[in-house]
């Protein structure tokens, strides 16, 4: 094949992605020769490169439409369509339009979006199914309780990036197939790539599960009991905070309002979580984490919370104060998985709180919680399967949560508020966006009412 | 733990606050995106770099899916080659790809042997927590296209961003394998 019908093909080619570029884009071609112009006038665009420049600076689209005999003008130009192209392709915002370019070149905000590549809404979800059938009775032989099967999560995440510097995420829940909530909704201002200042309704930024919660990314069919007690995922707050993140550090670092504490229990925190809904703002909290991770696919950290609870409830003085830390660590090498967590909660005024209630004996509130886990998963095909393909990944999980480690003077514990949990499962992953969960979970504690259950879990992410 | 320690510490939180945003700034160069002109210049520092755009043929994008088990979506790739004292040192392609819903443009330099050099991000649109830092790309550097350069294997995942692991790393196979079979083509190797 001669040069000269390679060049024919080549100018053809990109003739012809040019077109189908601009039709799906709705552009006009006067749009195209402006990008083109524009190209010209910056001289290419790597001032370094030894790239062929455009050198008929008077080229017009005329000119471009007759047949040219000569083929090295033929080849610039072709190159130059390529590399318009494939610069907008990239995305690079070398070639977006502020507005005032727009303005300039008459072009109405709707017509010039299509140039903020940047800019825009992005979607994207996850959601996950549970069947839990659990044993006849329990340890001490009385009944258990019935099966369920349940539409536990469907989520839908959409973004919108408004410029490079302010960006907005948000998470729709529709929890058990019927409960809308909303997850999370906040606006980050990206100060610098590194450093960032947010506010909305955020997720506590503690423990393993709570920012990361999706069934593709945890262990388990359910998510561990310690980040459900003590931390209490999903647990989010209106808030404002800072963020940082660089190579082998991030932090995170909220002031948020305060847990509802008039609904905390004998069963742990969960209860106070005000979700952002009309939130009680007499205390507020701070709460933070700092994770390191000193190779990849390793990282350990902390995180705490800390502020007033009682929302006024206890009346003066009496203001509940909650103190959560957590440590954490996960693992993930050459197919191994393991991850461990222990959380630790502090109360003051549990006494005033438990007078309040008329709660004696067994039923308080504890002055202290803690619980915490370890696990273990491996993946068998790792090492043998597919790029992108399937993965199997038998689990072991052991967990220990007391949410009654310290009772206040004159109360004394439940014996069923310290369980231990034995999970022994598997996860089937045929592609990274798909999981199929099976468990088994022995469940003890001192009273003898631990129950085990069998469960099913179906969850997805995109 | 007394309650409101850190109302009662807010100068030392201020002076914490302002530290990490010096250290921000400080690293701003070494973490996050980079324009494609000052990716070439860390890869192939006082090098001469020349730059030309590549339309792959049918067969070259078969091959390359093949080799690299990467889907192709362009025909089109930059290609920037990069001579010192007149000798290839290196290449760099530009590889554009859809993390979730939004575009990641990386510029993956390669040695003379096509191993690779480094990586550098010039686009990522999707939200700033999931991009992938310098220390876990360096997983790639130095390493041959084979079975093992695959997430689990010899690189690790990110954890919370598995979705950009997965993606970076197709995306790095893709370009390794678009530069063997272009050499192939230009008889500079056998397959």
């Amino acid at each position: 094949m001669s040069d000269l019908l390679m060049k024919q093909i080549k100018f053809v080619l990109a003739f012809g992605i040019a077109v189908a570029w601009v039709s799906s884009n709705t552009v006009s071609a006067q749009v195209l020769n402006s990008f083109v112009e524009r190209a010209k006038a910056q001289g290419g665009p790597l001032a370094s490169v030894q790239a062929e420049a455009v050198t008929d600076a008077d080229a017009t689209e005329e000119e471009t439409e007759e047949p040219q005999d000569d083929n090295g003008d033929l080849a610039r130009r072709i190159d130059l369509l390529a590399e318009e192209l494939e610069r907008l392709r990239s995305g690079e915002d070398g070639r977006e339009l502020s507005d005032d370019d727009a303005q300039a070149r008459g072009l109405a905000p709707s017509a010039a979006a299509v140039y903020r590549a940047n800019r825009g809404l992005s979607i994207a979800g996850y959601g996950e199914f549970l069947y839990e059938n659990y044993a006849k009775t329990k340890q001490n032989g009385s009944a258990g309780k019935g099966d369920t099967f349940d539409a536990l999560r469907a989520i839908v995440y959409t973004g919108y990036r408004f410029s490079d510097k302010f960006i907005l995420n948000t998470e729709i829940e529709i929890e058990h197939a019927k409960e809308a909530n909303l997850e999370f909704a906040y606006v980050d201002y990206a100060a610098t790539e590194n450093f960032g200042v947010r506010g909305g309704l955020v997720l506590v930024p503690m423990g393993l599960v709570n920012e990361f919660h999706e069934p593709t990314v945890f262990m388990g069919t359910e998510r561990p009991f310690t980040e459900n007690k003590i931390i209490p995922s999903t647990w989010r707050e209106n808030g404002a905070g800072i963020y940082g993140a660089w190579d082998k550090v991030s932090f995170r670092l909220y002031a948020v309002n305060g847990f509802d504490g008039a609904k905390f229990s004998s069963e742990g925190l969960r209860g106070g979580r005000q979700k952002g809904s009309k939130a009680k703002a007499e205390n507020f909290a701070y709460t933070g984490r700092l994770d390191i991770t000193p190779t990849p696919g390793v990282f350990f950290g902390g995180s705490f919370y800390s502020g007033g609870s009682a929302q006024g409830s206890l009346g003066s003085g009496k203001d509940l104060g909650t103190t959560i830390v957590d440590f954490h660590g996960q693992a993930q090498v050459r197919g191994f998985d393991v991850r461990g967590l222990w959380a630790n909660a502090n109360i003051d005024d549990a006494v005033a709180f438990n007078v309040k209630n008329n709660l004696t004996g067994s039923k308080g509130l504890a002055e202290k919680m803690e619980g915490g886990y370890v696990m273990f998963g491996y993946n068998l095909l790792s090492q043998t399967s597919d790029i992108g393909g399937p993965a199997f990944t038998p689990y072991v999980k052991f967990e220990r949560v007391d949410t009654q480690a310290k009772m206040p003077v004159g109360y004394s514990r439940s014996l069923s508020t310290l369980n231990n949990w034995r999970t022994i499962g598997f996860e089937f992953k045929p592609m990274p966006n798909v999981v199929v969960k099976v468990d088994y979970m022995k469940n003890t504690n001192d009273a003898n009412s631990g129950l085990d259950q069998f469960n099913v879990a179906l969850g997805y992410g995109f | 733990m007394p309650d409101y320690l850190f109302v009662r510490g807010a100068k030392r939180w201020l002076f914490v606050i302002a530290l990490c945003f010096l250290a921000g700034n400080i690293v701003h160069a070494q973490f996050g995106l980079v324009s494609r002109e000052e990716a070439l210049a860390s890869a192939f520092p006082g090098a001469a770099v020349t730059s030309e755009r590549i339309f792959l043929t049918d067969a070259q994008v078969d091959q390359i899916e093949e080799l690299s088990r990467a889907d192709v979506d362009s025909k089109l790739y930059a290609r920037y080659i990069a001579r010192r004292n007149g000798e290839v040192i290196g290449r760099a392609y530009v590889d554009t790809h859809q993390v979730r819903t939004k575009k990641e443009s990386l510029v993956v330099s390669l040695h003379a042997d096509g191993r690779v050099r480094r990586i550098d991000v010039t686009v990522f649109l999707e939200p700033p927590d999931y991009i992938a830092g310098p220390s876990w790309m360096a997983q790639f550097y130095g390493r041959p296209l084979d079975r093992d350069l695959a997430i689990q294997r010899v690189i690790r995942p990110i954890a919370g961003a598995t979705i950009t692991a997965n993606t970076v790393t197709l995306a790095v196979r893709r370009v390794m394998a678009l530069d063997q079979v272009l050499r192939i083509g230009a008889g500079e190797i056998t397959p």
